[in-house]
């Protein structure tokens, strides 16, 4: 099996559309449809994932709100991350959040898988 | 004089014998030789018996022509019908001399104003024996005197007639000695009410303590003139604010013999001032508030524009999110494609293929639709179309669509009608609207939660509620959840754009219709919406039904 990839994304369909992109490429996927749940799953999981794809605009907790946690948790704050956002200034969100890796919605999967590649 | 002395000396060199002067004929030269007098003598009766050159100069009548006549043809017809001609001589005999002053008349009938001194003659006897009458033509002068006076008059009569100025003299002392109109007009005594008084009784009492009055004539008298601005007390009692004058008057001999007063009311003035001083500030205010009134609707349009901006944006966001979708399936198809992996293009594959797209569309659709409605509501093009139909059959359709979603959020559905609620005329479409809405809501920020529908009838309205069992709404939150954009939480992503609520309370309200929260977070009991729609569409001014 590959790498293990978390997807934190709000939206149903395209939680769905990169499962099918990243499965197809070999990786393992798990799902979180929000910063809260995300924490939750990795809690619950022994095994931790290469990356996280980090949606921003979530709601109960948003991508902010969740690296915050994972920075303050010694376990998780390792996990390398790449965001996702539809809103403007990618390069400062990039910065600030500290991601390994930016994309910018609508996503383009080339950008996706490169992302990818790097981060792990 | 002179001219006498001149004459005198030629009459005494005609005569040759000096020493052998003739006194009498030398006094007859003199007196013949005046010409500023006429020097002349009467008999007892008033005859004329002698004529000098001055009388014939002064009356016009030659010696032979008056000489013998009356002297009373020199008098007008004015003093002989009242006798004065035998006045004179009267009291001449009485007192020995009579003097006066009036007019006479020249030998050509003209006037002339005459100083006369009769006096009486008497021989060693004691007997009378005629008059000497000297007379001298003060005519210039009386015509001066009379002109003088005529302008004096006509003076007195301006002054007089002089409204707006109180032009009055007063004496040494300050007593007023005269009045005019003006006066009488801005002060408000008569003439007979105030000659006589201090001009005191003018000033305001503070002043009269102060011994204003006085230190005005003093400064007056010291400096030729005094003017200024200040109050006057009227007759009865009120103020007026006056420009005054106040003049030293001397007489001819640089006597100080009064003063003149010129008080002009500058009240109107001042109220002119004062309405223009009154009106400035009521226009500076009025621009004030006119501009703050400006800066506000700045602000408030700014803020427009920047809601519109922050709705543009979020739009533009939101749009992104089924188009993200959208792309990502498009392009995993054409990776398939050239990995040459054409599982997914088997026919019983291709319409599900297709539905997905489609929902992604949808949801765009749906988008647009509710930017437009915001449009259609901003700028009061809101239309409702009505039609018959039953309330709960169309909400049960409604939740029947959104089932699939329903399940997925693993929300307990439970559905209460009352059989065959509840025929209305209502926008059908709108309120489909607005219960997918309330629905969708209730998935989002509810989800496993227990969802309940319910459609009746209440005192006469048709009612729908839609309750979830989650967290619920706070107060203040409730306030704010239905404009635009707000969100419970401020960074909160949902589809929608927010808009939802507030298009919902827009369509409810369009209906003639309510929409209220039930909810309480620190109970647990969940958010109950309420919408009350009267049976028959009410016009309302937002819905143009």
């Amino acid at each position: 099996m590959g790498a293990k990839i978390l997807i934190v994304e709000d939206d149903y369909d395209i939680r769905r559309n990169l499962r099918r992109l990243l499965e197809s490429e070999g990786y393992q996927i798990n799902e979180a449809e929000n910063g809260q749940v995300a924490l939750e799953v990795l809690e619950a999981d022994p095994e931790l994932p290469s990356l996280i794809l980090l949606d921003l605009m979530m709601p109960v907790m948003d991508g902010f709100q969740f690296r915050e946690k994972q920075e303050g948790s010694a376990r998780l704050a390792g996990i390398p991350v790449a965001i996702m956002t539809a809103s403007a200034g990618l390069e400062e969100k990039q910065q600030a959040l500290g991601a390994k890796g930016a994309l910018q919605k609508p996503l383009e999967i080339d950008d996706i898988l490169d992302v990818v590649k790097n981060c792990i | 004089m002179e001219k006498i002395s001149k004459e005198m000396l030629t009459a005494l060199r005609q005569t040759k014998t000096v020493s052998a002067l003739d006194a009498e004929k030398l006094f007859g030269l003199l007196v013949d030789a005046i010409q500023e007098y006429a020097i002349f003598a009467l008999d007892p009766q008033g005859n004329v018996l002698t004529w000098n050159k001055g009388a014939q100069k002064l009356k016009g009548y030659t010696q032979e022509e008056i000489k013998g006549r009356n002297f009373s043809t020199f008098y007008t017809q004015v003093d002989l019908d009242r006798h004065h001609p035998e006045f004179e001589l009267q009291k001449a005999r009485e007192d020995g001399k009579y003097e006066e002053e009036g007019w006479r008349l020249k030998k050509d009938g003209t006037k002339f104003w005459a100083h006369v001194v009769i006096t009486a003659i008497h021989d060693e006897s004691g007997e009378l024996v005629g008059f000497a009458k000297v007379t001298r033509d003060l005519t210039d002068k009386k015509m001066a005197e009379m002109a003088l006076r005529e302008s004096e008059e006509r003076f007195r009569l301006m002054v007089e007639s002089v409204e707006d100025y109180a032009i009055f003299m007063l004496d040494q002392e300050g007593r007023v000695a005269s009045w005019n109109r003006g006066a009488e007009r801005n002060k408000g005594y008569t003439a007979s009410e105030i000659i006589g008084t201090h001009f005191s009784k003018f000033y305001p009492e503070e002043q009269v303590r102060e011994q204003r009055p006085q230190a005005d004539l003093e400064e007056a008298l010291r400096n030729g003139r005094l003017e200024r601005e200040d109050w006057r007390i009227r007759k009865d009692g009120s103020r007026y604010w006056a420009s005054l004058v106040i003049t030293p008057v001397f007489d001819r001999n640089r006597k100080h013999i009064g003063f003149a007063k010129v008080t002009r009311n500058l009240t109107e003035r001042k109220q002119a001032e004062d309405a223009l001083y009154y009106a400035y500030a009521e226009l500076e205010n009025r621009v004030h508030v006119r501009t703050q009134e400006l800066l506000e609707e700045t602000k408030k349009a700014e803020e427009a524009v920047k809601a519109r901006d922050q709705f543009l944006s979020m739009a533009s966001h939101e749009l992104k999110t089924p188009l993200t979708t959208l792309k990502l399936q498009s392009q995993i198809r054409k990776r398939s494609v050239r990995k040459g992996d054409f599982s997914e293009f088997r026919p019983e594959n291709l319409i599900e293929l297709c539905s997905e797209d489609e929902r992604q569309i949808n949801r765009l659709t749906f988008l647009v639709d509710n930017m437009l409605d915001i449009s259609k509501l901003t700028t009061g093009n809101f239309k409702l179309v009505r039609e018959d139909f039953k309330l709960a059959e169309m909400v049960q359709e409604t939740t029947e669509r959104l089932k699939p979603l329903i399940i997925e959020k693993r929300m307990q559905l439970s559905f209460q009608m009352a059989e065959g609620a509840t025929p209305g005329n209502w926008d059908r479409r709108r309120l489909e609207q607005v219960v997918s809405n309330l629905i969708m809501n209730a998935l989002k920020y509810a989800p496993a939660s227990a969802l309940e529908i319910r459609v009746d009838e209440q005192d006469g309205m048709a009612r729908i509620q839609i309750k979830d069992s989650g967290p619920g709404i706070s107060k203040e939150h409730q306030e704010r959840i239905f404009s635009p954009f707000q969100r419970i939480q401020a960074n909160e992503n949902v589809n929608g754009l927010g808009l939802g609520l507030y298009i919902t309370r827009q369509i409810v309200e369009a209906h003639g219709g309510h929409i209220s929260i039930e909810s309480n977070p620190e109970v647990r009991k969940g958010t109950n919406f309420v919408i009350k729609l009267p049976l028959k569409t009410a016009l309302h001014p937002k819905g143009k039904a």
